[in-house]
């Protein structure tokens, strides 16, 4: 990376400048973001923006071809691969399109999962992850396997998932891209409500303005440029 | 059963697979190799017969020096042949010298002209091995001109070392070496029947085939069920868009067919690339033409029909207890218990089979081939039937640990079946493979006989023809490198009457006292003293003859016909007790010291020379075997070993072990493709759990359990069943039964080895795929 920049007071999280491509196809191309602990921001835009990309950037998944990401300070091209690694598994938590629960692993497991990573003890881990599920309203499920649930309901097991390590910055993939329209409301409502009563960031990938309304802000990703937007009420 | 709207169905299924755009590619060409490397082994398998038919069929055709013909004799159509084959390195050298009598004389196969003598003309691995550094000792002993090549009609593979070269004066040798001999063709003209079978090895026969066989069989059911999960979500398009379940099975069976097909093209090219490679391997002295290996058509319009088939049925049978809802594949929930009493049914209906030929291999009976292959293959189904329900009983009670193990037996839970069936064609092997070991260390006594030669005392021996002096044979070989010790003894005959009239004959020994010491025990020695020798077995004309003032006859020497030699039995005839002599027999007759023997005498006695090598003298045989061609072209030196087994166990023995690499090779490239394929499968899984963290070796270390629970109990099951069978093979064959835990371990170690191989081939594009691209959906 090569650009940098002085992060926006305040903010947790930050990117100036990213560019990144695979092979012939610009994915990020001058890209940059902020946001604030306990702020939800939408990022939104077309199919094949770059929206995506900037999260897998954002979260330490993909590394940039350049620019500048700084997480509480610390700029994120200093951290090896472990490092980065342990980020994720301690401060952030994600929520994808389809939920990528483990099928063989029980819901409870699932939720587990991220704890258990990160050396807590089993029974430990799912004494709280039962307590996400219930706040969550899916703790009825948890000795079923993903494969015996509904879309809406593992949705919320994987939201629950993503909680689970109390994470500084949620980020959420097309969280309801699967979902129709009431289980997609129900997972954002309970999704941001969990995260602010945490005081989690969220990174919101999606493309449908009625989840991006459940936003403080929101910002355009279009041809691998960003943009703030001002919220019009 | 409608036939038009099943091939529609299974059309519409191979059109499925060819158009599943990049994914369905890939697991199409992933069957496609997987599929195809059991047909080329099966391909392999049915051409072994007619590869070894066209060896025997060439042998037979340059069939020359045989002990059940007649005289010939002379004409210009005839030639004398004189077998003067060697060994180098411990390869054999198929040797000829050969001497027209005439311009009709007919030549060996694979020669257009017949060499003159201080020429030859050579295979060309022969010519290859003399003009390279590794063949400097043999061109000392084939020291002829290269004057041509022999063609391939007159060898049995490309590697065979074989040299036919001009001779001299052959007719002179055609009593006093027995493998010279006049004929007027090449070619058995009357073919001995072959021996038959002994029942025993019949059975190692049977049983080596069917156990190399059945993994490949396990293998192809296997292949052709790749990509079920992501199979599974187009069906359920399918029944969406109406489609019944019936037809949608039909479908999938389809698909397994396009990868079935294409797997038969693929395994004709590996077959043929095989087939190829096959010309420039030898193994274990072993090389066959590539022309050999034609499969019959028969088999191979069998493996062309089979194995489609197998193909629609295994997906069929397979689908049964899956069903098929247009949202969705309900396979993820927990499938029914396995039943158990129908999987022991195979193994017990086996034993079944097999327990009635208990004991007949020590009576000479003949053992039922049906019986036999039908008992084996139901010991070894048994395996594949037993191994997913004890892999789903041995899971399910398997408790929480790490990370890493509670993800893989999670997913061994839920899908044990398919574990079970990555490890199935490895169970058999390894069952197989055990049962055989003990039946072959259990059975080699039966085949192996000591050879009673005594190896502290000599290594080697070479026999020279008679017409060279005793004392110029061992003057050669104490000069020659790498020989410590040179016993040179003589053999001629005593009779009662001379020449054709005898009636009493009896052996005569000639040496010197050191040397008759290594075959009798003598009261003293000293030039001059001839013995008679007591205490040999078989042996009664000699005290007949042994009566001072007798006299008895000494052949004339077969070249120079003349007056048998008259010898009198002296008064001062020493005795001596017979010892084992290097060789481990118990000589009698007359012991002579050369001056005692008869002037006359020593044309027709022929040499054995017995030599102690020093091992520490590289090529020191090989120098050995220079110096006898160098004394006499036909003198037959001989390399000691203390044990000598069946040629036939040998070679069912080398079968099993070039079998056995082969068919490891293919389940050691099945599980690599299988275990790809399953991880393709779960690629934006393993993404998204790196995504929030997880450990790379978290991951890797839950694939090693993945695969190395089902194995272990694979090799549990294997260890069992195949003890099982190898007891009743054992008891089959009247032979006590021993287990062989060095190679029971030793089998089961290996099956652990391919495992631990194929993980670690398969860590490197586990850890591409769990790179965060595999999130990516644009």
């Amino acid at each position: 990376m090569t650009a940098t920049a002085t992060p926006p007071a305040g903010s947790l999280l930050t990117a100036h400048d990213l560019r990144k491509a695979y092979g012939p196809t610009t994915a990020l191309d001058g890209a940059s973001f902020s946001i604030h602990p306990g702020e939800v921001v939408a990022v939104m835009g077309p199919s094949g923006s770059g929206k995506s990309t900037l999260l897998h950037c954002l979260a330490g998944i993909v590394t940039p071809d350049s620019g500048s990401i700084t997480y509480s300070g610390r700029e994120m091209a200093t951290m090896n691969d472990s490092q980065r690694s342990a980020l994720r598994r301690s401060e952030f938590g994600f929520v994808f399109q389809f939920g990528q629960l483990v099928p063989e692993l029980t819901c409870v497991e699932n939720v587990a999962l991220p704890l258990r990573l990160n050396g807590t003890s089993r029974k430990e881990a799912e004494r709280a992850a039962l307590t996400w599920m219930e706040r969550l309203e899916v703790d009825g499920l948890k000795g079923k396997r993903p494969g015996e649930v509904s879309g809406g309901q593992g949705q919320r097991v994987a939201v629950a998932r993503a909680l689970v390590t109390n994470p500084r910055v949620l980020f959420a993939d097309e969280p309801t891209g699967a979902l129709d329209s009431l289980n997609g409301e129900r997972v954002m409502e309970l999704l941001t409500e969990a995260a602010r009563s945490t005081n989690a960031a969220v990174v919101l990938v999606t493309h449908e303005a009625r989840v991006a309304a459940y936003s403080d802000r929101e910002v355009v990703v279009r041809d691998g440029k960003s943009r703030d937007m001002e919220r019009i009420v | 059963m409608n036939v038009r709207q099943w091939s529609r169905d299974l059309a519409l299924g191979v059109r499925f697979a060819l158009t599943g755009g990049r994914e369905g590619w890939v697991r199409l060409l992933l069957t496609g190799v997987g599929v195809g490397l059991g047909v080329a082994l099966l391909l392999l398998t049915t051409a072994i017969p007619n590869a070894l038919a066209a060896r025997d069929a060439r042998e037979d055709a340059r069939t020359d020096i045989t002990f059940s013909w007649e005289d010939v004799p002379k004409g210009d159509d005839t030639i004398l042949v004189a077998n003067v084959s060697t060994t180098y390195h411990g390869a054999n050298i198929r040797g000829r010298e050969v001497e027209p009598d005439g311009p009709h004389a007919p030549a060996p196969p694979g020669v257009s002209k017949l060499p003159a003598p201080g020429e030859m003309v050579v295979s060309p691995a022969l010519e290859e091995l003399l003009a390279s550094g590794e063949g400097r000792l043999l061109r000392e002993r084939l020291p002829e001109r290269i004057v041509g090549t022999i063609g391939e009609s007159g060898l049995v593979g490309p590697a065979e070392l074989v040299f036919v070269r001009g001779g001299e004066d052959l007719e002179s040798r055609i009593d006093t070496a027995a493998a010279v001999a006049r004929i007027d063709g090449f070619g058995d003209r009357e073919p001995q029947p072959s021996e038959p079978w002994d029942p025993v090895l019949l059975l190692m026969v049977l049983v080596v085939f069917v156990v190399l066989l059945m993994p490949v069989g396990v293998f192809i059911a296997t292949a052709v069920r790749f990509g079920g999960e992501r199979r599974d979500r187009r069906l359920a398009a399918l029944r969406l868009i109406g489609s019944d379940s019936r037809m949608t099975r039909r479908i999938a069976a389809g698909e397994a067919l396009a990868g079935a097909l294409l797997g038969l093209l693929f395994g004709a090219v590996f077959f043929l690339l095989a087939r190829q490679l096959a010309g420039s391997v030898e193994l274990l002295e072993i090389s066959v033409y590539p022309s050999y290996l034609s499969p019959s058509p028969l088999l191979a319009v069998l493996v062309a029909v089979a194995v489609p088939a197998a193909a629609v049925l295994v997906t069929l049978l397979a689908l049964r207890g899956v069903v098929i809802e247009p949202l969705g594949v309900v396979r993820l929930s927990r499938p029914a218990r396995r039943r158990l009493w129908w999987r022991l049914l195979l193994p017990v209906v086996g034993l079944a089979m097999l327990a009635p030929m208990i004991g007949q291999g020590g009576d000479d009976g003949n053992f039922n081939q049906y019986l036999v292959t039908g008992g084996v293959v139901l010991l070894l189904v048994g395996v594949t039937a037993l191994l997913p329900w004890v892999v789903e009983t041995v899971v399910a009670r398997l408790g929480a640990g790490p990370v890493s193990w509670q993800l893989a037996v999670r997913r061994l839970q839920v899908s044990s079946g398919s574990a079970a069936r990555m490890v199935n064609g490895i169970a058999v092997a390894v069952a197989g493979a055990i049962a055989l070991q003990m039946l072959f260390a259990g059975a080699e006594s039966q085949y192996t006989r000591d050879s009673g030669k005594d190896l502290s005392r000599a290594q080697m021996s070479v026999r020279v023809p008679e017409g060279t002096a005793l004392d110029t044979v061992a003057e050669e070989f104490r000069a020659t490198e790498g020989v410590d010790a040179v016993y040179a003894l003589s053999s001629t005959y005593a009779n009662d009457r001379p020449g054709d009239e005898a009636e009493l004959i009896s052996e005569v020994t000639v040496g010197d006292c050191r040397t008759l010491r290594e075959v009798a025990a003598l009261p003293s020695c000293q030039d001059g003293d001839v013995f008679v020798v007591n205490g040999a077995a078989y042996d009664e004309a000699t005290p007949e003859l042994a009566k001072a003032g007798r006299t008895l006859w000494f052949d004339a020497a077969q070249d120079s016909p003349g007056e048998p030699t008259g010898w009198t039995v002296p008064g001062t005839l020493k005795e001596a007790q017979s010892v084992d002599d290097p060789t481990g027999m118990r000589r009698g007759g007359f012991l002579f010291t050369p001056s005692a023997l008869p002037e006359g005498a020593e044309g027709a006695v022929s040499h054995e020379v017995f030599l102690g090598i020093d091992r520490s003298v590289p090529d020191a045989p090989e120098h050995v075997r220079n110096t006898a061609a160098a004394v006499d072209p036909y003198s037959e030196p001989s390399q000691w070993a203390s044990v000598e087994r069946s040629e036939r166990f040998d070679s069912i023995r080398t079968g099993l072990f070039v079998g056995a690499a082969c068919v490891l090779f293919l389940i050691g490239a099945s599980l690599l493709v299988s275990q790809l394929e399953q991880l393709r499968e779960r690629r934006k899984l393993l993404s998204a759990l790196v995504a929030f963290g997880t450990r790379r070796r978290t991951l890797s270390l839950s694939v090693l359990w993945q695969t190395a629970v089902p194995i272990a109990l694979g090799l549990a099951l294997s260890m069992t069943v195949g003890l099982a069978l190898g007891a009743v093979l054992l008891k089959m064959t009247a032979v006590p039964v021993v287990v062989d835990w060095v190679s029971v371990w030793s089998m089961t170690g290996f099956g652990a080895a391919v495992v631990l191989a194929v993980t670690l081939l398969s860590l490197p594009p586990l850890l591409r795929l769990m790179r965060p691209d595999g999130l990516r959906t644009e």
